[in-house]
């Protein structure tokens, strides 16, 4: 990176942060999302009501012909080709600068960001364009291999594990390496990355990519809160996202993973605070280090609150044959939430900013953000309740289907404990 | 007024004769104009042989000397209000240090290669003065002014015509001259108000006091005041504000935050925070 632009030590890009909530909007969101939490205990049903992939209105069959055609996902294969050339050739031949380099942008802000919005609305979209699984396909054909052949079969065990490691390693690259927005650093993870990707996908066939591709396994993960999805018949249906969310499938190392999506944002918010500055510029230990530990520590704390919660509920509920993944679908509208309330800004802005970068102006500055400190925290406080809100109806009636009835309502009291922690914690890091 | 350099004219002129003598494809026609532009431009070739003005006026005296004389000695040279040359001075902030000073003249033209000759009319240079002081001669339109030729407290620079042989031109005893006046600009920082000072001194890369937040209204003008033990360079994220650090001295930088949100103050080379400016 040259010595004119410095990333900021919270982020790989954009120079704005979001300012503190006043306590007013935080208080409001506390106090809904308490209501809400006790009125559900008391008011909701006692019966489980959803129905995971079984349910949904059909779409138009004209529409999904169109979204199944070969060269439907073809194209899109292609799109996703030729975006992840024009990052590498700018990372390889451009500027090591992000203000002239839409690169590190393209990387942070369009693809990682941006991939929540995607995958909310459109559904598993990195599914369709992963450039891995061209690249993958294409070395297939030129070595008249059968892309789904697999020397060994992927073993159940590892589940979304790889997924959860490989969304820890970018996270830490985004928020605790030295120079994230450095176009060196980002070829070398992107290389080592695709590397590894390509070499398990030739050992494990291409249904690796569904599970160990970090990104994929994130998508799809977002996607199950999509109003557009796909019901076990293969049908493209429009859903209640909580059905979708019920149908999340209990892997091993689901908890790890949205264990990492809400410790990483918790980190990235807790790390704007000047206390922590202090921290890292002080420590003994040299600022990487410490920011790795710092990011480490908040994703074992989430993981930590959510498997005592677990256990809890499985000591109250008497029987409980999964009590950890059972119930981790329920954080994803929290993650959700805190990804929303977190990234918003710099989407909106750096997002632009970007694109105007790589249409060839160079130092572009970033459009204002559309909304004022009220309007912003505003939407912040909504988007973390109504993720709680959201997480407490569907641990709810996984417990009524789970737990025999008379337990039912004791049996959820630790993950309600727990959620209200989470939300109380994302509402306290945007005060911060 | 042109700004083309006085020589291209004629050049320009010879290749466009040249190209309609080729085009109309009679030679002797072109000879007859070659003829006709030697004997236009021969003669004994002296210092004010310019494009547009004949040698009576080069060899004639142009205005009138008056009585009065500038600060080095040099009598006002006066002619009639009509047709006399004009100028208008603007002065604007440069984004990273001083100002650019714009000088519309009418009238007038520059004319760098024959400073030192017999005065032409409508010719010559301009000199610069910053609060009465004379800081430099210039040649052309645009002119900028580093801010280290500027003292501090300093409120107006002006500028005056002078014609080659250093007299200069006025018209009813008053010289032709423009004054503007120097706006606050990141150069000139410790003048001006400021609605927050913020003090941050760096030693050992410490930073002391340590990083806070500093809450600002959005319009208010911000004063940072950091003085380091190193050099460096010091940023302000979002305003895209920089200023250099040298070892052992107090770097100023005043901006008025004008974005909401919140923005780090940062170095460049050591990577510290120095502090969070929180703007609603």
């Amino acid at each position: 990176m040259t010595a004119s632009t410095p990333a900021g030590l919270a982020h790989g890009v954009g120079s704005q942060h979001d300012l503190p909530i006043s306590p007013f909007y935080a208080y409001a969101g506390a106090f809904t999302a308490l209501f809400v939490s006790f009125l559900a205990l008391g008011l909701l049903w006692s019966t489980s009501r959803f129905h995971g992939d079984r349910t949904g209105l059909p779409l138009p069959a004209p529409l999904q012909r169109l979204a199944d055609a070969r060269a439907t996902r073809t194209a899109l294969r292609g799109l996703g080709l030729a975006a992840a050339l024009f990052v590498a050739l700018h990372l390889l031949f451009g500027p090591d600068d992000p203000d002239r380099n839409p690169a590190p942008g393209a990387v942070y802000v369009l693809f990682w960001v941006g991939l929540v919005p995607a995958s909310l609305l459109l559904g598993p979209v990195w599914r369709l364009l992963n450039p891995l699984r061209a690249a993958y396909a294409l070395a297939c054909r030129a070595v008249r291999r059968d892309p789904a052949a697999a020397y060994r079969p992927l073993p159940a065990r590892l589940g979304l594990w790889p997924a959860a490691l490989g969304l820890f390693f970018f996270t830490w690259l985004e928020l605790a390496a030295p120079e994230p927005a450095s176009t060196t650093t980002l070829l070398t993870f992107l290389a080592v990355y695709a590397v590894l990707q390509l070499a398990a996908a030739a050992r494990h066939g291409d249904q690796w990519f569904a599970r160990g591709d970090a990104f994929e396994a994130y998508s799809t993960l977002l996607a199950r809160l999509s109003p557009l999805g796909r019901r076990g018949d293969g049908r493209l249906v429009l859903r209640n996202p909580l059905h979708g969310l019920d149908a999340t499938e209990p892997a091993p190392g689901l908890v790890a993973t949205v264990c990492v999506m809400l410790g990483s944002t918790a980190y990235d918010g807790f790390s704007d605070s000047p206390s922590w500055i202090t921290t890292l510029q002080t420590s003994t230990l040299g600022r990487t280090p410490t920011a790795t530990l710092g990011l480490l520590g908040a994703v074992a704390l989430v993981a930590a609150l959510y498997c005592l919660c677990a256990g809890a509920a499985r000591a109250i509920s008497g029987q409980l044959p999964h009590p950890l993944t059972s119930f981790a679908h329920s954080l994803v509208p929290i993650a959700l939430g805190y990804l929303v309330a977190h990234y918003f800004t710099l989407f909106v802005t750096e997002g632009p900013r970007t694109v105007i970068v790589a249409s060839g102006t160079d130092n572009a500055v970033p459009p204002e953000p559309p909304l004022g400190p009220g309007g912003l925290a505003t939407l912040q406080v909504v988007a973390i309740v109504t993720g709680h809100i959201l997480g407490v109806i569907a641990a709810h009636d996984r417990s009524v289907r789970l737990f025999p009835p008379a337990r039912a309502v004791a049996g959820q009291l630790p993950l309600l404990a727990l959620m209200i922690m989470y939300t109380l914690g994302g509402l306290g890091l945007l005060l911060a | 007024m042109t700004t083309s350099p006085p020589r291209a004219r004629p050049a320009l002129a010879h290749s466009a004769l040249a190209r309609s003598a080729r085009r109309t494809v009679l030679p002797l026609t072109a000879v007859l104009l070659l003829i006709g532009a030697v004997a236009g431009c021969g003669g004994r070739p002296t210092t004010h042989h310019k494009p547009g003005t004949s040698h009576e006026e080069a060899e004639g005296p142009v205005g009138e000397l008056l009585d009065t004389r500038d600060e080095s000695g040099h009598r006002y040279r006066q002619v009639p209000r009509k047709g006399a040359p004009e100028v208008k001075l603007t002065a604007r902030p440069d984004s990273h240090d001083g100002w650019n000073l714009q000088l519309s003249v009418r009238n007038f033209r520059f004319t760098p290669d024959s400073v030192g000759g017999g005065a032409l009319h409508g010719t010559g240079h301009a000199h610069l003065y910053v609060d009465g002081r004379k800081t430099a001669r210039l040649y052309a339109r645009w002119h900028h002014l580093p801010s280290r030729l500027v003292a501090k407290g300093t409120r107006e620079v002006t500028v005056r015509l002078y014609a080659d042989d250093h007299t200069p031109w006025a018209v009813k005893g008053k010289p032709i001259e423009s004054t503007a006046k120097l706006t606050e600009n990141a150069a000139s920082q410790d003048t001006g108000p400021a609605d927050q000072t913020v003090k941050i001194a760096l030693a050992d890369g410490k930073v002391s006091p340590a990083p806070g937040r500093v809450d600002v209204k959005k319009g208010q003008r911000v004063r940072l005041k950091v003085t380091s033990d190193r050099d460096d360079t010091l940023h302000v994220h979002g305003y895209d504000r920089q200023a250099p650090l040298r070892a052992g001295e107090t770097t100023t930088l005043t901006f008025t935050a004008d974005r909401t949100g919140l923005f780090e103050v940062e170095t460049h080379d050591a990577k510290l925070v120095l502090t969070q400016l929180a703007v609603r």
